[in-house]
């Protein structure tokens, strides 16, 4: 169970990236954040995961044992701790490029294995061999003893996927893990994740409406930092709209000024440049 | 659509008018001239510092002319060198060639730290600072006048040259791999810290494989500096085949340091051949794809 209450991320300027998000996510939920760039789904991630600190809020999470680890409001140890319980898969490249694909697989664990033996010994054989069924899952097995850098943008999200898995966590966290793969991937992609939510909760920020409706149990709108939808993961398409906010005009005149050439050969401008002649 | 910009760009470009050329051709005479002007400006100030400076340190043309005159006739005793003088400096050579090597590996285990303290993306704000002040002080003091102080400390001998070295490999190899794990995807940390690892196990398994082979490689390329640098310290009392050199130029014997030139001449040609073989197979290893 994820507990996420009142959470607010501020800038010094006072501009508010999330605002009072508050939502609980249990057993069996594939949930799916949409939401235009710059909404604030990715921060929210990052403060489940205590990558960024709220200023306000708390987030925690109970394992089925009853205990509870909190990502805010924590020392540095006690995040780590909880940090070994969430599988973090992030948006495009961010495995170790220059380690072999089941070393980074079993970079899952390092929560667990003490930062002596880490240095000394390295990774066992047995969690090598775990680190393989992980692989196997998301059909990345045949590239184990590959470097990660030699992978493509879909085969390494794979295989960042399998680091999560290879972590058991209480919750799986996915930042836009579609966005830069091409279809066929993404519905690869999605059709491991979905299986995974069936266990252990996964939450996902995505920009596929058409990919939440078809694979995530519930949708979360976010829009400037506020949760505006919280249901089911087919959306009527006012709503939709309403979470990509119509009315907020800004990124299509962005496009607009970038696009614009100077109108050079209209008759104002051609004033200027005879003026310019004589000079 | 498709149809229709096949015809747009088939149409003639538009016909601009010629004043409109005019006054774009102004323009760029314009430009012209001012770099024109700039370069002028720049050309006078170099040629007035060379003025300045030959003026104030008595630079005197004739005498450089009859150096030369003297000098031609000097090149000739350098000739034949003295072949049967290598056998005696194979010994020196390889005081050099060892004190380069141990210098570099010394320079790589210690600057690796040294790096790791001086980027802003493992070290604290403080320790940062701290760490670039000492790299810039280590790069900022040239070998030759490290070498000076060491041996008032430690006496003439290997010891001052191996220390010096070192530490200037430290200074460069340090710099170079803090710029190295600067520019390592914060993502790429943050994934690995996001599963609950501490930031040594951090620096273990994403900043280390990610900047071993830039370590290996601007380690390469310190190894060949060492090796000519050795070449001078040996001249100024750390011993080896620069200290042949200048024994054998002092007394005059230039045959003998003729012979001194080409073994050092063979040092350095073989030490960049193969540390170039060694960086391009370390860098085709290491480089995806």
């Amino acid at each position: 169970m994820l507990h996420v209450s009142n959470i607010v991320v501020q800038l010094p300027n006072g501009k508010r990236l999330v605002d009072q998000v508050n939502f609980t996510v249990g057993r069996g939920e594939f949930v799916g954040i949409l939401g235009s760039s710059g909404a604030g789904k990715s921060m929210t991630l990052r403060c489940i995961v205590g990558l960024t600190r709220p200023n306000e809020g708390e987030i925690s999470i109970t394992g089925c044992n009853g205990k509870t680890y909190r990502t805010t409001n924590v020392k540095a140890q006690e995040l780590r701790r909880a940090r070994r319980h969430i599988g973090f898969i992030f948006q495009g490249s961010n495995l170790v490029k220059r380690l072999t694909v089941l070393e980074n697989v079993m970079l899952g664990r390092l929560g667990h294995i003490s930062p002596v033996r880490s240095w000394l010994l390295g990774f066992k054989d047995a969690e090598a061999r775990e680190a393989m069924v992980a692989l196997d899952r998301v059909k990345m097995a045949h590239c184990a003893a590959r470097m990660a850098g030699s992978l493509s943008g879909g085969e390494m999200q794979r295989v960042a996927i399998a680091r999560a898995i290879h972590q058991r966590p209480l919750i799986y966290l996915a930042d836009e893990p579609i966005s830069s793969v091409d279809p066929r991937n993404a519905d690869a992609i999605m059709s491991i994740l979905q299986p995974l939510s069936h266990e252990t909760p996964v939450i996902g920020a995505f920009h596929q409406p058409a990919a939440v409706a078809k694979y995530c149990t519930r949708a979360i709108g976010i829009r400037t930092g506020k949760i505006v939808y919280d249901g089911p993961a087919q959306i009527a398409p006012r709503q939709l709209e309403y979470i990509y906010g119509e009315s907020d005009g800004d990124s299509a005149s962005l496009v607009w000024e970038s696009d614009a050439q100077p109108p050079l050969f209209n008759s104002g401008v051609e004033a200027v440049l005879h003026e310019g002649v004589t000079v | 659509m498709g149809s229709s910009s096949k015809e747009f760009f088939r149409q003639e470009p538009p016909i601009l008018d010629s004043k409109f050329l005019d006054w774009k051709f102004l323009e760029w005479k314009k430009s012209i001239a001012g770099q024109r002007g700039k370069q002028a400006v720049i050309a006078l100030v170099l040629v007035l510092l060379v003025a300045l400076t030959a003026w104030r340190c008595n630079v005197d043309v004739q005498s450089f002319i009859t150096g030369i005159n003297k000098g031609f006739p000097l090149v000739g005793m350098f000739f034949p060198p003295e072949w049967s003088g290598m056998a005696d400096m194979l010994q020196p050579l390889g005081v050099t060639t060892v004190m380069a090597m141990a210098a570099t590996i010394l320079g790589m285990c210690l600057s690796l730290p040294c790096a790791l303290a001086a980027s802003s993306n493992i070290a604290p704000p403080v320790v940062r600072q701290v760490m670039r002040a000492f790299i810039a002080l280590e790069r900022g003091l040239p070998e030759i006048v490290q070498m000076l102080l060491l041996i008032a400390i430690f006496g003439l001998g290997a010891v001052p040259g191996l220390v010096a070295l070192s530490f200037s490999s430290i200074g460069m190899l340090a710099k170079l791999l803090a710029d190295a794990i600067e520019e390592i995807e914060p993502q790429m940390l943050e994934a690995v810290a996001g599963t609950g690892a501490t930031r040594s196990q951090v620096i273990r398994y994403a900043v280390i494989p990610q900047i071993l082979p830039a370590l290996f490689a601007n380690g390469l390329f310190r190894f060949e500096f060492n090796v000519r640098a050795g070449v001078i310290l040996g001249a100024i009392g750390a011993g080896g085949i620069g200290y042949v050199m200048m024994t054998a130029m002092n007394s005059m014997d230039y045959q003998k340091a003729c012979m001194a030139t080409l073994l050092t001449l063979t040092l350095v040609f073989f030490s960049e051949r193969i540390s170039d073989f060694c960086r391009t197979r370390i860098l085709d290893g290491g480089t995806p794809r």
